[in-house]
């Protein structure tokens, strides 16, 4: 099944062809390889670097945390899991880990059950305006969120959603919603013509067919979509923020930025670590497994040319 | 793959369909396990709320992780001594500002998961303004009320009524150096004049290096450290009754230039206008400096340092017509209007109140009291001498402007003298922009249209 | 009565139904709080009037523009957008170059190349706060090793270098999503045309100038676009890591915004201010979208 290629070009061959063909000379060849290697290795450190330094970090005893000059590689001596330990005894950092899952978990299914049938109608069926309405969505995804918690804030204070999963469950699937509908899209449109019309003869109505032929051929877009919306929903700091204020109710990156520490003059930078290995840990596994689906979903939504 | 029919030559539908069905089961397992793990997380998460139904009545305060350390002892007493009532403390970071803007947001939503509010002498008027705190008023009497300073009850009011009871003050003063003023024979400096001659003089012998050290960072300490002087210069910053806004006055200007000559003539350093308290007090403390304008959390960590011994407070310097200005600060309890549990919260607030409590807390921590007679208390003389001396210093004190848009009117103050500190603007544009636009936030809907017609017509 | 019986008619009818609960959603949490803002702009509410809105037609736009801390904010936001567009594009043709080529472990590199996009930016800038500490920071530390600097450099203490350290930071993140949108296109080229090129004697370098960037365009074009607006309203960066500090030389446009709501409870003009920036973020997009109607690329996707 090649439809899980939404950006698949009729010049697509380069990635399967052997690369070490270009070249005149063989001279040029090392040259270039070092060259490459370098680039290479470069583009790793610049990646990782940040990370594995906080993960360094965290397992570092307080002393050896701050100490001049810096320790790279802590001895056996440096090493502790206190960080850990404090993150959740001291803090509700479990509830915040569940909050997280829970939210984006939800928020993700949500935008992909309104999103995959809108997506549908604007690929096949006769919507007068579809056009003017993509061109809506198209401009929602550039949106900003950020200019919307104003308005939001009120509406969440009239329905009483304050401090509740769902104020922050509504906006996520909203905002997940148009990159969900354009590259849904997209692939239903790749879906062969004839299929529709064979199910339609053998009597299936339109959302029957959606439901038993159309949803199991585009399941690995609906993954692709729904990875992108699950980082997101995971990700987002200024809803969490705003419209949840109850400490057990709190998601990871609200919670990791309000950790405080014992001193004033002391920032808790062991426990600061500790949390953004937790944090971000969920979010490695899943770039890990589903670093394809990743970009194509990136590419499907963004790139149309 | 040899078996499976190509979708594209399928010419029977109906097999094609049953195919499409067969991926779906196989496939459409992944939806329904990542539902069955939303629905077993909220069952989780519901299930591990505390339930609180029968147990005591839960109080929530949100206070700063230190200070939340510090009191815990204190409401670990206060929940043994009252079976009925649990006190929790949900640690905050340690910016005061944020810990302002954690409980607005709390506050602004609805639900606030707050019944009590530790407060900062400055959040109260927005607060009470926003209507998000119980009137205390009909809960104390006046005449308990005056065994608190003066400045310490005021602060807590707005319109009138009392919104916070005070728990810890907090004022600003002038530290000196008792040994180099002897050494040169000084006396204490009571003008600006005389400390800027007494620091050149000093520097000149190269006994010090630094004559005045300040808070020039661009925060909430710089604003508090400016009414000080401003004070001393006579000027004012917004009339709380009025609401005029004086910043652009002649006083208010002289004042930026001289805290802007302390850096130009070296009597402070360049690096001042990078300083919050603790960098003041270590260069303080490293015995470069002759003054220093600091809280009085200094004075006790000071004593174990190289200039222990050496140095003494007093109150701030100030123009030879005009009075001394003391910048008043504190903490101090409210209830938050929102709470179900108005009685209980306030039966908290009855025991962070008692003489011996906060003498107590003063005696653990070094912090400045709020009662009056604690100042002169021997077990907490015996331990912090200095606090007699303070007292004579906040009674003097001056409340930074209590006006409901404080917040804003404090960060407006901070951008423009930063600017005039640093030099990017001229003391005279600084203060007027600053008077320009605090005058903008005061001025009520009908003056600015107003203004507006009149600028239109111009 | 709708006939219902017509096939096409009965297909419009489901197109609505399947469309609609997306379209309220989109209204509801798109379309009502701008709308919301343009109205609530007209009025006072602040704690000067005690949280009541009170009519003042545009007297919240005249203080806008009387208001530094709002100018002040915009050029930090624009001078923000505009470096780190620039990096992050030079810097993900770069990667995308590196991740076309191939080589062992390929694979793997491009998996690391998309960490930085996808960890949580709240989280990431608090571990930037610790890289750029002034005492116990590992640039620092580096720099000290290397000789280039004496004494500490306060990184975030300093309003030129508290700006760079966030762009540090900010280019990090999000180049990885440059770097993909530019690989997709990439790989769409023909090697014909560089086999032909090549055959021509042009260098690798005039083969990137003459080939590569002109069919590279749309793809340019589209990440810029969509790093814009994300660049534009960037919050949780500047808020976790300098809380817009020092001195607000890193406050943008949305910490204002989020201060004059969250802080001074200011909601007429916090509304004039979201407004603005809304405008503002209009006419760019619009000025883009001309642009790339212009040069034929089709932004829609509309395959049609």
């Amino acid at each position: 099944m090649a439809i899980a290629q939404p950006q698949s070009q009729p010049h697509d061959t380069r990635e399967k062809s052997t690369p070490s063909k270009p070249g005149p000379s063989k001279q040029p060849i090392n040259i270039r390889a070092i060259v490459l290697w370098v680039a290479v290795v470069l583009t790793v450190v610049f990646c990782l670097a940040p990370v594995f330094w906080q993960l360094l970090t965290s397992f570092k005893t307080n002393d050896a945390i701050a100490s001049v000059p810096t320790v790279y590689f802590p001895s056996p001596d440096q090493l502790t899991l206190s960080h850990y330990t404090e993150l959740f005894a001291r803090r509700p950092f479990l509830f915040y880990i569940l909050n997280s899952t829970f939210v984006a978990i939800v928020s993700t299914l949500l935008c992909l059950a309104l999103g995959a049938p809108a997506a549908y109608a604007l690929a096949r069926l006769p919507i007068k305006g579809g056009g003017i309405l993509l061109l809506v969505v198209l401009f929602v995804t550039l949106f900003p969120y950020v200019l919307l918690f104003l308005g939001l804030l009120e509406v969440v204070r009239a329905v009483g959603l304050a401090n509740n999963y769902l104020a922050l469950i509504v906006p996520y699937t909203a905002i997940n919603l148009p990159l969900t509908i354009l590259v849904m899209r997209s692939f239903f449109q790749q879906l062969p013509k004839d299929l529709e019309d064979s199910a339609k003869m053998d009597g299936y109505n339109t959302l029957q067919m959606l439901w038993y032929v159309l949803l199991p051929m585009t399941l690995p877009a609906l993954v692709t979509t729904g990875i992108l919306a699950f980082i997101f929903s995971w990700n987002e700091f200024i809803f969490a923020l705003t419209f949840i204020t109850r400490d057990v109710m709190r998601t990871i990156p609200v919670g990791t930025a309000q950790l405080g520490s014992a001193s004033v003059f002391e920032i808790p930078y062991g426990p600061y670590a500790a949390a953004t290995v937790v944090g971000t840990l969920p979010l490695v596994a899943l770039v890990l497994i589903f670093q394809r689906r990743i970009v194509q979903g990136l590419t499907a939504g963004a790139v149309k040319g | 793959m040899k078996h499976d029919p190509d979708p594209a030559d399928a010419n029977s539908f109906q097999s094609f369909v049953r195919r499409a069905n067969q991926i779906r089961l196989r496939r459409l397992k992944l939806p329904y396990l990542l539902g069955f793990v939303a629905a077993l997380l909220l069952t989780l998460v519901s299930l591990s709320r505390p339930a609180l139904t029968q147990e005591p009545v839960n109080l929530q305060i949100f206070l700063r992780a230190l200070e939340a350390t510090q009191m815990a002892p204190f409401a670990a007493d206060f929940n043994a001594a009252n079976p009925d009532i649990h006190l929790e403390m949900v640690e905050a970071p340690n910016t005061t500002t944020l810990v302002e803007d954690l409980y607005t947001s709390a506050f602004l939503l609805g639900d606030s998961p707050y019944d009590l509010v530790f407060m900062d002498i400055v959040w109260v008027p927005k607060f009470a303004a926003a209507g998000w705190l119980l009137p205390l008023g009909d809960r104390i009497t006046e005449a308990k009320l005056n065994d608190y300073m003066d400045k310490d009850v005021d602060g807590g009011r707005y319109n009138g009524e009392l919104y916070r009871m005070p728990f810890r003050s907090d004022v600003g003063m002038l530290y000196y150096r008792t040994d180099l003023l002897e050494q040169g024979g000084f006396a204490p400096p009571d003008t600006f004049e005389e400390m800027v001659e007494i620091s050149q003089a000093l520097q000149g012998t190269g006994d010090a290096d630094w004559g005045y050290l300040w808070q020039g960072l661009q925060y909430e300490g710089l604003s508090a450290m400016f009414v000080e002087i401003l004070e001393g210069f006579g000027g004012y910053w917004v009339n709380p009754d009025t609401l005029e806004v004086g910043l652009d006055r002649p006083e208010a200007i002289a004042a930026v230039e001289f805290l802007r000559n302390t850096i130009e003539s070296g009597i402070s350093p360049p690096g001042v206008v990078t300083y919050a308290e603790e960098e003041a007090r270590r260069l303080f403390q490293s015995g470069e400096a002759i003054f220093m304008r600091n809280w009085p959390y200094v004075y006790s960590l000071a004593q174990e340092s190289g200039i222990q011994g050496k140095y003494a407070i007093k109150p701030m310097v100030h123009q030879p017509n005009e009075d001394s200005g003391a910048c008043q600060g504190g903490w101090g309890f409210g209830i938050a209007k929102t709470t179900p549990h108005p009685d209980e919260a306030w039966r908290v607030i009855e025991y962070f109140s008692q003489p011996e409590v906060q003498k107590q807390f003063v005696l653990e921590t070094g912090y400045v009291p709020s009662r009056r007679s604690l100042f002169t208390d021997p077990d907490i003389v015996a331990t912090y001498s200095f606090m007699p001396d303070l007292l004579n210093i906040i009674e003097q004190a001056v409340l930074r402007p209590p006006i409901a848009q404080y917040a804003q009117a404090s960060d407006i103050l901070q951008r423009y003298l930063s600017a005039a500190l640093t030099g990017n603007m001229s003391a005279e544009a600084a203060m007027n922009a600053a008077a320009r636009e605090t005058r903008r936030l005061v001025e009520t809907p009908e003056s600015a249209a107003a203004q507006l017609e009149v600028q239109g017509a111009a | 009565m709708m006939n219902l019986e017509s096939p096409r008619q009965r297909e419009r009818v489901t197109g609505w139904l399947l469309l609609v609960p997306a379209l309220v959603l989109l209204v509801a949490v798109f379309a009502y709080p701008i709308g919301r803002a343009f109205w609530l702009s007209l009025f006072t509410e602040n704690l000067g009037t005690q949280l009541e809105p009170v009519f003042s037609g545009l007297a919240n736009y005249g203080r806008l523009i009387g208001d530094g801390r709002f100018w002040q904010s915009l050029w930090n936001t624009t001078v923000f957008t505009t470096v780190c567009l620039a990096l992050e594009l030079v810097l993900g043709m770069g990667i995308a170059l590196v991740l076309n080529q191939a080589f062992f472990g390929r694979g793997a590199v491009r998996t690391i190349a998309l960490l930085p996009w996808a960890l949580p930016t709240a989280v990431m800038a608090l571990a930037w706060r610790w890289i750029f500490n002034d005492q116990y920071g590992v640039v620092n530390d580096i720099l000290r090793r290397l000789s280039l600097i004496g004494t500490d450099i306060t990184w975030l203490g300093d309003p030129t270098r508290a700006m760079m350290a966030l762009i540090v930071a900010d280019v990090w993140k999000t180049t990885p999503f440059i770097a993909v949108i530019l690989l997709a296109g990439l790989q769409s080229i023909s090697r014909d045309l560089y086999e032909a090129h090549s055959l021509e004697g042009a260098s690798p370098l005039q083969s990137f100038w003459a080939i590569t960037l002109p069919l590279l365009t749309p793809q340019i074009m589209i990440a810029l676009l969509f790093r814009f607006a994300q660049s534009f309203g960037i919050f949780d960066l500047p808020r976790v890591m300098t809380g817009g500090g020092p001195a607000g030389a890193t406050e943008m446009v949305s910490l204002y915004i989020y201060d004059t709501v969250m802080r001074y409870l200011d909601f007429g003009y916090g509304s004039a201010l979201v407004v603005v920036t809304f405008l503002l973020l209009v006419v760019v997009v619009a000025i883009a979208a001309i642009i790339l109607t212009r040069a034929g690329i089709d932004v829609a996707g509309d395959n049609r």
